[in-house]
């Protein structure tokens, strides 16, 4: 069959009309010696990506029997699923299409018309010579499990299970411990900007254990996962006897595992003994749960009380966020409980980002609580040794200490990131795959991330970021969508493979597993995301990234420098 | 003089090899800004620094390029998790080969540009461009190899 290909350069409008002469590019292109065994359609359009303008593309396509398509217009990063989409109408696949940029690689930026001329000739030569090598590739359909697997049973993964259930999502949530709720179920009373009550931590617990929908398993861990997005098989590890639990489908996975406290006593400069009247701030608001007073280990209540923030802070690199606030309900509830007794603060930097923190903060002020800037603090025994904002050193004592140490990530984290091949950041918490444009989601596609396993936050934004999973799970995995797999994925030429598995080392998604009795290496094209990582690992030329292969890359490049 | 002038005039070709994510978004980036920018660079667009092999690097130079731009997302930041971790590496190696061909390393450059970073990108180029055009062309004979 005779080749026919389709180019056709866009005005934008004035953008590109007014600083690329199209008539010049049309004029060489149409006359290219190169293509003379081809035929070539070349022509210019107002505005390709208007409604009239992909009519035109659409009627171009059909009356010429065009067999590619070129479109020289804006970044592709803007219309190329346009223009893709057009050829969908018609029976040109869409992977036989490319675009060229000529807006913003040459009418935007080279101020000489001449010069941004030649620069679009090249460019729209280059990617001629590219689409030639593109071969036809057909999206798959996929069905895709709706239910989700939730991991932690914390607040963080309660709220995402009530939000999912509540558009009759199934959802599984598994929890470590016998009993839901996470750390929350610790605490007496929330922080003032929240209403004090602790109240609507049970509720949420009552309300997830009557809720139809979702499965809870206490004292359950996860065994495996394998699958991808849309698919993925899961067994767990469920009650004291272990037994494990086979055939669980999932279409995401979340990932709300929580946070650890750090160990003061693993700090040097924190020295104390059991029997001391020494406390983590986790400790203490169990006390005053179990207990209703603060007492020391005699009986007695405490004459003074000394609060220790950022324990652990240097070590770790970060700031909990969290704990200042902490210690400030923590301090307003002794002082509420003791009111003659001396409660001291001991701060470095006081962290309250809410609106309402501030103003909390002078209030407990004003209730008799005493804060002092320290430039460092530690603790031997229950005597408090720091350095004062002017340098000079001090000593104090009180009859009991609280610390309020870092938060970390949960016991097992690392275990449990590698089981879901997700990553996890410099500080051990699990990674977002972008901080601001994707900040709930993980390296792999169909694992999010939610509460203080993202990193160190409190119940509210643990809420916030639990409705924004839910929201992205909702409108990612609808019954009875199907999912269409990324088609630029990777694939082996198995003549070629020499069974050396370099390229299952590199692949950061798990998508290549090895065929022992073949010797060559598979890629699963569901989890591939199409970096082409492996490609360039591959010594012996055996992995090709499919759309972009090194005879695709290697035509444009030499026909751009031509 | 004659020498002076051929170099004056020398308008060098250059590859870029830019990620779609990052780089390839800073360009786009200075093109709605409307910065202005070396027409000297021929971008092709990858998916990730990542993909950029020993194989299409040297044949690019073989190709006749004078210069390569390897530009991706900034560490710690890859679309793909640690892919352009993957690239600095491939560039270390690929810059001691390139001293084995009698290339000077100067020729390949690896930038992290991100996309909100436009007047970086056209900073990278432009600075990347003279310093071609001050080594001047490619020595390799393209055409031995066609
Ligand atoms: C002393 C203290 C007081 C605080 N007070 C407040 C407050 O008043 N207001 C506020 O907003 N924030 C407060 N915070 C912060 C608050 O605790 C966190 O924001 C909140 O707990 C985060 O919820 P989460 O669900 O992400 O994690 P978590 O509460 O840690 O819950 C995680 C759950 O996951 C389970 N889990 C862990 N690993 C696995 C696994 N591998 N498999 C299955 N299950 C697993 C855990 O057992 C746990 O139940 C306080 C923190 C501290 C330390
Ligand atoms: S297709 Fe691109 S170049 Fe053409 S009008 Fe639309 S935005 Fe402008
Ligand atoms: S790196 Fe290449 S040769 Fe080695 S296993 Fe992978 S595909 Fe095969
Ligand atoms: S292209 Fe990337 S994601 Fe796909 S198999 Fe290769 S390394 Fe893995």
């Amino acid at each position: 069959m005779r080749l026919k290909i389709g180019v056709y350069v866009c005005e934008c409008g004035p953008n590109i009309a007014e600083r690329v002469d199209i008539d010049r590019v049309i004029k060489v292109i149409s006359s290219l010696e190169e293509f003379e065994d081809i035929e070539l359609v070349v022509k210019r359009y107002k505005l390709l990506c208007s409604n009239d303008g992909q009519a035109f593309l659409k009627n171009e396509i059909e009356s010429n029997a065009l067999t590619h398509l070129v479109v020289a217009a804006c970044s592709p990063r803007d219309h190329e699923s346009t223009f893709m989409n057009v050829c969908k109408k018609t029976n040109l696949n869409p992977y036989l299409f490319n675009m060229v940029n000529i807006r913003e690689h040459c009418a935007w930026v080279i101020p000489d018309k001449a010069k941004a001329t030649e620069k679009a000739i090249r460019s729209i030569r280059a990617g001629i010579r590219r689409t030639l090598h593109q071969s036809e590739l057909l999206e798959r359909e996929l069905d895709a499990n709706p239910d989700v697997l939730i991991v932690g049973g914390g607040i963080a993964g309660m709220e995402a299970a009530l939000m999912l259930a509540d558009e009759k999502r199934k959802v599984c949530l598994i929890e470590k411990t016998e009993r839901l709720g996470g750390k929350s179920i610790f605490y007496s009373q929330l922080l003032s900007r929240q209403g004090n009550s602790a109240k609507m931590i049970q509720q949420k617990i009552e309300a997830v254990q009557q809720n139809a929908h979702i499965q809870v398993f206490t004292e359950t861990e996860l065994e495996s996962v394998v699958g991808f997005f849309g698919n993925f098989e899961i067994v767990l590890k469920v009650g004291k006897e272990t037994e494990l639990q086979t055939g669980l489908k999932a279409g995401a996975i979340v990932i709300a595992t929580g946070f650890r406290l750090l160990n003061p006593n693993k700090l040097p400069q924190t020295v104390y003994q059991k029997e001391d009247e020494v406390y983590t701030t986790l400790e203490v608001e169990s006390m005053i749960l179990n207990e209703g007073k603060i007492s020391l280990k005699s009986g007695k209540s405490p004459q003074s009380i000394a609060l220790v923030h950022c324990v652990g802070r240097d070590e770790k690199g970060y700031c909990s966020t969290i704990c200042c606030s902490t210690i400030i309900k923590i301090a307003r509830m002794l002082k509420a409980k003791l009111p003659q007794i001396s409660i001291r603060v001991y701060y470095r930097d006081l962290c309250l980002p809410h609106k309402t923190d501030q103003q909390t903060y002078e209030e407990v002020k004003a209730e008799g609580v005493d804060f002092i800037r320290v430039k460092e603090a530690g603790i031997q025994n229950t005597s408090i040794e720091y350095t004062q904002i002017d340098g000079v050193k001090k000593k104090e004592s009180a009859d009991m200490v609280i610390l309020a140490p870092a938060m970390e990530p949960a016991d097992g984290t690392e275990a449990l990131a590698e089981l879901l091949n997700v990553s996890l950041g410099e500080t051990g918490f699990f990674q977002e795959a972008h901080h601001h444009l994707n900040p709930v989601a993980t390296s792999i596609e169909g694992i999010y991330i939610v509460g203080a396993a993202q990193g160190p936050k409190g119940i509210s934004e643990s809420v916030a970021q639990a409705q924004a999973v839910s929201g992205k799970i909702l409108n990612r995995l609808i019954p009875g969508e199907k999912i269409v797999p990324e088609v630029k994925v990777c694939k082996v030429l198995e003549d070629f493979c020499t069974g050396c598995q370099t390229c299952l080392e590199v692949c950061c998604y798990g998508a290549i597993s090895f065929n022992e009795v073949k010797g060559v290496s598979v890629v699963n094209e569901a989890v591939c995301r199409g970096c082409g990582n492996c490609v360039a690992s591959c010594p012996s030329g055996a992995m090709r990234a499919i759309h972009f292969t090194t005879p695709q890359l290697y035509r444009e490049m030499i026909e751009a420098i031509r | 003089m004659e020498d002076q002038k051929q170099k004056e005039e020398f308008f060098p070709k250059i590859v870029g090899y830019l990620c779609n994510w990052c780089t390839y978004a800073a360009a786009d980036l200075a093109g709605s800004s409307k910065m202005e920018l070396s027409p000297s660079l021929n971008v092709i667009r990858v998916m990730c620094s990542s993909r950029v092999d020993y194989n299409l690097v040297l044949t690019t130079f073989f190709g006749g390029a004078d210069g390569i731009l390897i530009a991706g997302c900034h560490p710690g930041d890859c679309h793909y998790d640690k892919g352009n971790y993957y690239a600095r590496r491939r560039y270390a190696l690929l810059k001691s080969i390139l001293e084995t061909l009698k290339l000077d390393p100067e020729r390949l450059q690896l930038s992290w540009i991100s996309a909100s970073e436009g007047k970086r990108y056209v900073d990278v180029v432009n600075e990347f461009t003279e310093r071609i055009k001050k080594l001047g062309p490619n020595p390799i004979n393209r055409n031995a190899y066609y």
